[in-house]
């Protein structure tokens, strides 16, 4: 199968400085950024330090656009701007991981003289032209590249690794250190530049984030916090099948799509139920393609859903066993995916017991440490779509064994996933914590599945522990902090 | 292109040379080579089902291997050998004289086969070999292969270990002699008769070349097979129905006052198997097996073979015994239970680990095909496959014991064909059924019994997961049948 290879373009490595003297337009950023990535595999380390550059521009209120991905896990901001030889100290004002974008702010008030806002435009018509602006590979000024729309669709994004949201493909080139950059037209920002496609399978194709995207973050921050996409959290088909149209009691009129997985947990549960023929959204008639019609155009049912926020509600007329029926969906959370997220800006928690180490399962877990182990892995897979969340809302593995006598015979039990502790049961990485600093002359801690417990002497095991930490190089027993 | 040719003419060489020793230089009978006369070619063409396509057969390929012949008349082989096989014969190795042979008896789990000739008297005149007693690590061996003229190599071998070990399907573990021998590759075949003094030490089913080891089926496993294959159904070899874990780690042991030595920690009792019924549970601790004492990692000492794992003591024992004794530790109380070790019923289990020479079974309905789960099936997805088959399926075969106990065979979607009846559901597969017109589904003989009673003249199929639900047009797709046949080329829209 073809399976889409997204990078990000954020440009890797410092490159020298840059004094430019570009006339127009006067708002572009280049974006350096010292950042240290976390180690999953040795939770307790700071991470290693690696420099990367990008682009960004000037908007109202004296603040920079640009990707998360820019300044995901920045330890140390620098931007500079065109014509202007220094380099100003930046910070980051709002981060959004799901759709990519954040801002920042430079606190010395020199930075923003000469600088032009960049104002807003729409969503630009395929196959208009429009121009990509940015410090990409290649050279250490500004670049420009133009291209025309080539398509306005749904995408995931590839920095979370589980988003999707409206995206608009061109042909300009855009390449690692564009990300972050404006894209315009008539002098209008249109997209913001952040992802392409891997030069193995496609060429030419290159994605921005359009401004509907973006006035939903900067209309999301405008309360001072950042409160993430809302989701209506189900999965919906296109209803095409004669026979299913009919048995549904739906006319052969191609509106309405189905319902499929209600996810438990989600905004929608209780709400809406499997088989449910969702005919409209907020008035709006869903095609039975799934597209409703938005802004002159057919758009992703979920579009409707995108533009909302916490606290607001989508409407749907349903059939339901072959009644009408209003229904009225009050979004109160994200995405209950957010386990299978690539997590930024937060240090992995984890704990140290008798040279046990013990980590909760999530994205950077699985893509660090890969494991083999099925019942792991399918732990991870199915989260949600087998509602294993409900009954554990953290899964707690035993990540790695820090060889000592203590623990001499614990090898075996790697990658298993805590079940009990001292017959506690174990829901989170503080409930780990709490059973383990709750007494006994034993730590019995049982795993999923058949098998033998770990046994850990107490005594034992705490006269270790200091040990192992200094042996290892290991400051902290422990990082309990989300 | 040259080397190829080289190649070619160097075989050609090589065999001529060979034929004219043979000629020039008649074998002298001797004791030795008396033995040899016993062993014969088998030659298998094996065809197996595709599970993706369940009404069509793979490509059929051409195995060989050297079989032994028994003083019974019949010949001992690997069970691999015959696996899904659709032609079986035997050859003489010097005259190349050929009869068509059938199956007696096979077990996949004990890797055996008892083959016998059509034509009557084929075996006439040939040898047969008596069964070896005993054995000790450090005897020595020979390896007997089939050269290309029909003559019988003989490679030596030294045996090196005695141990219980898992066999190639990976289903029972039983008694493994492991030799060490320079075996070079003849007949491309290493199923292979190892003979110790003239007789029968044992049936070769692995050989690495790397290390020069060989893993034999050994004489006392052929023993109880052959009992066993005398009666007819044939019934298999016994098990407890659990699994078990060391008790090496001193913490466990002290927690668990284990204050005699050894003693091993039961991770897992299947329930209604012999272990089960017997009430043995998850946390016992057993001491000792009919009277010998288990240590820490599960072994006895055997008076024949040393230090081996105590489930020999269930595998060697004759095919009717009775129930023996089971010494065990719970809650500091020691206790014995008699235990009535029993084979157990593959078909029984919820997704069968090897399903040889049986069709699968399937049922099409509407261009929905309906399969039951087995491991046969998520091995078409390669070497790889507990990675690359679709995991919930993966997950439900390796976790089988985990499930209700009243589950039942898991059906599932495992593929669409497009059709009119189909339209929009072209790309679904390996999804799992839970209710096919509102009955609940526990086996493909349930689908084919709800697919009677359709629901105001649609058929309501239920999954498991996404999509949930799928309705198809009963009248319809009983109009479309036939052409649906015809157009993908299947013989039957179901095999039950």
């Amino acid at each position: 199968m073809f399976r889409p290879a997204f990078f990000a373009i954020t440009l890797l490595g410092f490159a020298g400085f840059c004094h430019a003297a570009s006339p127009l337009p006067k708002g572009l950023v280049r974006i350096v950024a010292t950042s240290q990535e976390p180690n999953y595999l040795q939770p307790w380390s700071g991470g290693t330090v690696s420099g990367a550059s990008g682009s960004g521009f000037v908007i109202e209120g004296n603040r920079i656009l640009t990707n998360a991905h820019v300044v995901s896990n920045s330890r140390f901001l620098t931007v500079s701007k065109e014509g202007d030889p220094a380099k100003y100290l930046a910070r980051v004002l709002h981060v959004a991981h799901d759709c990519d974008l954040a801002l920042l702010t430079v606190d010395d008030p020199k930075f923003f003289k000469g600088t032009t806002a960049l104002p807003f435009g729409g969503i630009p018509a395929i196959e208009s032209t429009v121009s990509v602006y940015g410090y990409p590979i290649g050279g250490d000024r500004l670049s420009v590249t133009r291209g025309v729309v080539s398509r306005i669709d749904f995408q995931p994004y590839s920095h979370s690794g589980v988003d999707a949201h409206l995206t608009i493909q061109i042909d300009a080139a855009i390449n690692p250190g564009n990300s972050g950059g404006p894209v315009l037209q008539d002098g209008k920002v249109v997209g913001v530049a952040f992802q392409g496609f891997s030069g193995d399978v496609a060429q030419n194709v290159g994605y921005m984030i359009p401004t509907p995207v973006v006035a939903r973050f900067l209309e999301d921050v405008k309360d001072g916090s950042y409160d993430k996409y809302m989701d209506i959290a189900v999965s919906y088909h296109a209803l095409n099948n004669p026979a299913m149209r009919k048995a549904l009691g739906i006319p052969d009129n191609d509106l309405g799509v189905f319902v499929g997985e209600v996810y438990a947990g989600g905004a929608s549960d209780g709400f809406l139920k499997a088989g449910d023929v969702i005919l409209s959204i907020d008035g709006l008639p869903v095609s039975s393609d799934g597209t409703v019609p938005l802004d002159d155009d057919q758009v992703e049912m979920a579009e409707v859903v995108e533009r909302k926020f916490k606290g607001d509600s989508v409407a749907f007329d349903v059939v339901r066993e072959g009644k009408p029926l209003s229904v009225k969906v009050p979004l109160d959370r994200a995405w209950p995916f957010a386990m299978q997220a690539n997590a930024y800006d937060k240090k992995p928690r984890y704990l140290i017991y008798g040279g046990l180490v013990f980590q909760p399962l999530e994205a950077n877990f699985i893509n660090e440490h890969n494991p083999d182990d099925l019942r792991l892995r399918y732990h991870y897979d199915h989260f949600i779509s087998q509602a294993l969340h409900l009954k554990k809302p953290e899964i707690v593995v035993l990540s790695n064994v820090l060889a000592d006598p203590v623990n001499a015979y614990a090898g075996e039990f790697t990658y298993g996933i805590v079940e009990t502790v001292n017959e506690i049961s174990i829901k989170s990485l503080d409930d780990l914590a709490k059973a383990i600093d709750s007494g006994g002359d034993y730590v019995v801690i049982e795993f999923s599945g058949p098998g033998r417990p770990l046994v850990l002497k107490r005594e034992a095991a705490e006269a270790a522990t200091p040990q192992i930490l200094s042996r290892y190089g290991i400051q902290k027993d422990r990082n309990l902090v989300p | 292109m040259k080397k190829i040719l080289l190649l070619c003419l160097l075989t050609l060489s090589c065999s001529l040379t060979a034929s004219q020793a043979a000629a020039a230089k008649p074998p002298a009978p001797t004791e030795n080579q008396a033995s040899a006369k016993g062993v014969v070619r088998v030659n298998s063409t094996n065809q197996s089902y595709d599970y993706t396509r369940p009404w069509d057969k793979k490509n059929p390929f051409p195995r060989r291997g050297a079989g032994a012949i028994l003083e019974n008349g019949l010949v001992l082989v690997t069970a691999e050998l015959v696996a899904n096989h659709n032609h079986l014969e035997i050859e003489k190795p010097l005259t190349a004289d050929k009869s068509t042979a059938e199956v007696v008896a096979v077990d996949y789990d004990a890797n055996l086969a008892l083959v016998k000739p059509v034509k009557a008297d084929f075996l006439k005149g040939l040898g047969s070999f008596q069964l070896a007693e005993g054995a000790r690590v450090g005897d020595s061996a020979e390896i007997l292969q089939i050269e290309n003229n029909g003559e019988i190599a003989r490679t030596p071998a030294t045996l090196t270990t005695i141990a219980v070990a898992p066999y190639p399907l990976d289903s029972l573990s039983l008694l493994v002699f492991k030799l060490s021998s320079p075996l070079q590759s003849r007949d491309s075949s290493f199923v292979l008769p190892a003979i110790r003094e003239g007789k029968l030490l044992g049936l070769l089913m692995r050989y690495d070349a790397r290390t020069q080891t060989a893993d034999l089926v050994p004489s006392p496993v052929i023993r109880r097979f052959l009992e066993r294959a005398e009666k007819t159904p044939y019934i298999g070899f016994s098990r407890l129905g659990l699994s078990f874990s060391s008790t090496r780690d001193p913490q466990l042991r002290s927690y668990l006052g284990l204050a005699q030595p050894g003693g091993i920690y039961l991770t897992e009792v299947i329930p209604e198997s012999p272990a089960g019924l017997a009430d043995l549970r998850r946390g016992d601790i057993i001491l000792e097996v009919d009277g010998q004492a288990v240590d820490q990692d599960g072994l006895y000492e055997d008076p024949d073979f040393g230090k081996i794992l105590f489930t020999h003591l269930l595998t060697s024992r004759e095919p009717n015994a009775g129930p023996l004794s089971i010494k065990y530790l719970r809650d500091g109380k020691t206790q014995d239970v008699e235990v009535t070790p029993k084979p157990i019923d593959p078909t029984k289990s919820v997704s069968e680990s090897h399903t040889f020479d049986k069709p699968p079974r399937y049922f099409i309905l509407g261009g929905l095909i309906f399969q039951e789960l087995s491991r046969t099936f998520l091995r078409e997805w390669g070497a790889n496959w507990t990675k690359t088959a679709p995991q919930r399926l993966v997950y439900l075969d390796a976790f089988q014991s985990e499930l209700p106990k009243d589950r039942g065979k898991i059906v599932f979607l495992s593929g669409t064909l497009p059709s009119p009846d189909t339209i929009g559901y072209e790309g679904l597969n390996n999804l799992v059924i839970t209710r096919v017109n509102g009955i609940e589904i526990k086996s493909l003989d349930d689908v084919a019994k709800a697919a009677q009673s359709p629901e105001n003249g649609f058929h309501k199929i239920e999954f498991e997961e996404d999509p949930k639900l799928l309705f198809l047009d009963a009248n319809q797709i009983e109009a479309n049948k036939e052409n649906l046949a015809r157009d993908y080329g299947i013989p039957a829209l179901q095999r039950l």
